[in-house]
């Protein structure tokens, strides 16, 4: 990271620590909502932006990590921090074996068996009575257990436990972007026939690439429970999966700050003009289309245009 | 039994056919997966349902009115959305991913819009047709009879389309090679939008047939959208044939698992096996490498 960026990101963490304690309870449920639903739209940012794919499917991964690890908490009594592994594990392995069957599929193939794989998931939650409780749902997800002394049954303690996963995915994220096996995955993005022919191992680097923005779709899942404290099938459809688009798409999925940028937007706009959630479908839809007509670069990218015309403008003027 | 459950199958894998129809025609000759389509057989029931009630004509008459509309809607939407992204060549992400983030927008638009307009309660649309058939001990009722053979139709006029007009055989030629098309003077904007308003007079036609065999709902569309993807997967995208063998495919495939394994999981069943197919056919059943 540059100077900047590094000064500017802990400008940032300083402004999400102090927040809450200014602001009041309710302020500290929106700031959680929002954090969690950046990590879920990070996690759709990775897909869009480092496998150059739209993953229809992602909301069965934050699905299988939600459900599973809610169940080996209410079912069998396990711990969060132990249940929350398992269930990353698992999100991980259903990721691989989803990659290595569905990366081989090119364009729109890809984008409509992970729509197939996400409604086998919705449909087997919503099926299997006897574990996820069918259509109605898991009720009274606890929130974590208190880890090294720290506690999190307080909204507040909540809210910095989500901040926490969602620095520590930005943080891990721009440092990977810069890595060895980030830069081979962007060249896979560009080209994969090319990458294949100086020995790239396309194939690998792409379900590597699924497999990151699923785990970090996993985290936000992870989340998803304690924080709703119910969890329900109806919650994990098509529309999930393009919430997290739209959130992307409007913040921009070239930079790290687009997703999150895309979060407080959406869920900030509706609440300032306390709109009836009635109409919060046809706002994303609307804003899909005039962002991807518009501003494909999302809000991120018009700012970044901005501060370049800036600087243009006062070279002219020295 | 068996005949029974084959006789459902196949006329509900003749309405689905009919929802894929529309859909693999777009893809076939623009390279575009329509995400909207399913909210176009919505808009598609809906207006009949208006037209009929409306002018107080039969279902008959007012279909055809309907799905002139919903294809001058569906040409519409192509100027306003997907040919401007079309005609950008530097994008921040692929072209071809941005023209399904439009379409999954207009997705959400259009179906709000139907619940400004119609409202959210489903409603009953009665095609008029009365009474059963017994064929051996085959029971089928008259109007499913009727969709059968209004499918039929449907196809034959959109085989007459396809293979005995001019236009029809431009269509095909943009959709074998764009560049070559449009080298010997063919306007593919033009034809695009022509096979889009084909695209809605279908999904029209399949959208009104489902509401008259089940409900007229705002949200009726999900289900037809997710079928036609299956069902083109299975059948080859783009490929005419593929979608009319893989519709009744499918819906003897749904009515047969949902009647001898189980019915609850009966989507999965087909979605399994949809999965199946690609890894063997990575290009479906009758679909060629693009």
């Amino acid at each position: 990271m540059s100077m900047l960026q590094k000064t500017s990101f802990a400008a940032f963490t300083l402004a999400m620590l102090i927040a809450p304690l200014l602001l009041g309870d309710y302020q500290a449920y929106l700031l959680t909502l929002t954090v969690i639903w950046a990590i879920l739209a990070l996690s759709m940012a990775i897909v869009l932006g480092l496998a150059g794919q739209i993953n229809l499917g992602q909301a069965a991964f934050v699905a299988i990590a939600a459900y599973t690890s809610s169940v080996l908490r209410l079912r069998y009594g396990l711990d969060f921090w132990l249940a929350a592994p398992i269930a990353l594990v698992a999100v991980i392995v259903v990721a691989a074996l989803m990659g290595l069957v569905t990366l081989r599929l090119r364009g729109p193939f890809f984008i409509l068996v992970m729509l197939a794989f996400a409604e086998i998931v919705r449909l087997l939650i919503a099926n299997w009575q006897d574990v996820t409780n069918g259509p109605l749902g898991l009720r009274d997800i606890a929130p974590p257990e208190p880890l090294f002394g720290l506690h999190f049954e307080t909204k507040i303690g909540f809210y910095y436990l989500s901040l926490a996963v969602l620095l520590i995915c930005m943080l891990g994220l721009s440092r990977f972007v810069r890595s060895k096996v980030g830069r081979l995955l962007v060249a896979v993005r560009e080209d994969d026939v090319l990458a294949e022919f100086v020995g790239i191992p396309v194939m690998r680097n792409k379900v590597l690439g699924l497999c990151i923005g699923a785990s970090v779709a996993g985290l936000g899942g992870l989340l998803l429970g304690p924080f709703l404290t119910i969890l329900a099938p109806s919650q994990f459809t098509l529309f999930a999966s393009v919430d997290m688009i739209v959130m992307a798409v409007v913040g921009g999925v070239a930079t790290l700050a687009g997703p999150l940028l895309g979060a407080a937007f959406l869920v900030y706009v509706p609440e300032l003009l306390s709109f009836s959630s009635e109409y919060r479908p046809a706002m994303m839809g609307g804003l899909l289309i005039l962002m991807t007509l518009f501003a494909p670069q999302g809000l991120s990218g018009l700012a970044i245009n901005l501060r370049a015309a800036l600087t243009r403008r006062d070279r002219h003027g020295d | 039994m068996l005949a029974q459950q084959l006789a459902n199958g196949v006329v509900l894998g003749c309405v689905y056919a009919l929802c894929a129809l529309g859909f693999t025609l777009v893809f076939g000759a623009a390279r575009v997966v329509n995400f909207a389509y399913g909210e176009l057989l919505m808009i598609g029931a809906f207006s009949t349902l208006t037209v009929m009630q409306t002018l107080s004509v039969p279902f008959f008459v007012a279909l055809p009115v309907a799905m002139s509309g919903v294809a001058l809607l569906s040409a519409l939407l192509f100027y306003l959305t997907i040919r401007p992204l079309q005609r950008r060549t530097t994008t921040a992400l692929g072209g071809e991913l941005q023209i399904i983030l439009v379409t999954l927008g207009l997705l959400y638009v259009l179906r709000e819009a139907a619940n400004v307009v119609w409202g959210t309660a489903p409603r009953q649309m009665d095609m008029g047709i009365h009474g059963i058939v017994l064929i051996g001990k085959v029971v089928l009722t008259k109007q499913r009879l009727a969709v059968m053979a209004l499918t039929f139709v449907l196809v034959l006029a959109l085989y007459g389309l396809l293979y005995r007009t001019r236009i029809g055989r431009a269509l095909r030629a943009i959709a074998q090679n764009r560049e070559g098309a449009a080298a010997i003077g063919l306007n593919a904007d033009r034809i695009t939008a022509f096979v889009f308003a084909v695209s809605g007079a279908l999904a029209c036609a399949a959208g009104s047939l489902l509401g008259s065999l089940y409900a007229v709902a705002s949200d009726m569309g999900s289900s037809p959208l997710l079928k036609s993807f299956v069902i083109v997967i299975f059948g080859g995208l783009g490929s005419v044939p593929g979608a009319i063998v893989g519709g009744i495919l499918i819906g003897l495939l749904e009515n047969l698992s949902g009647a001898y394994l189980s019915f609850a999981f009966k989507d999965v069943i087909t979605f399994a096996v949809l999965i199946a197919v690609l890894l063997l056919r990575p290009t479906g059943l009758l679909g060629r490498a693009t």
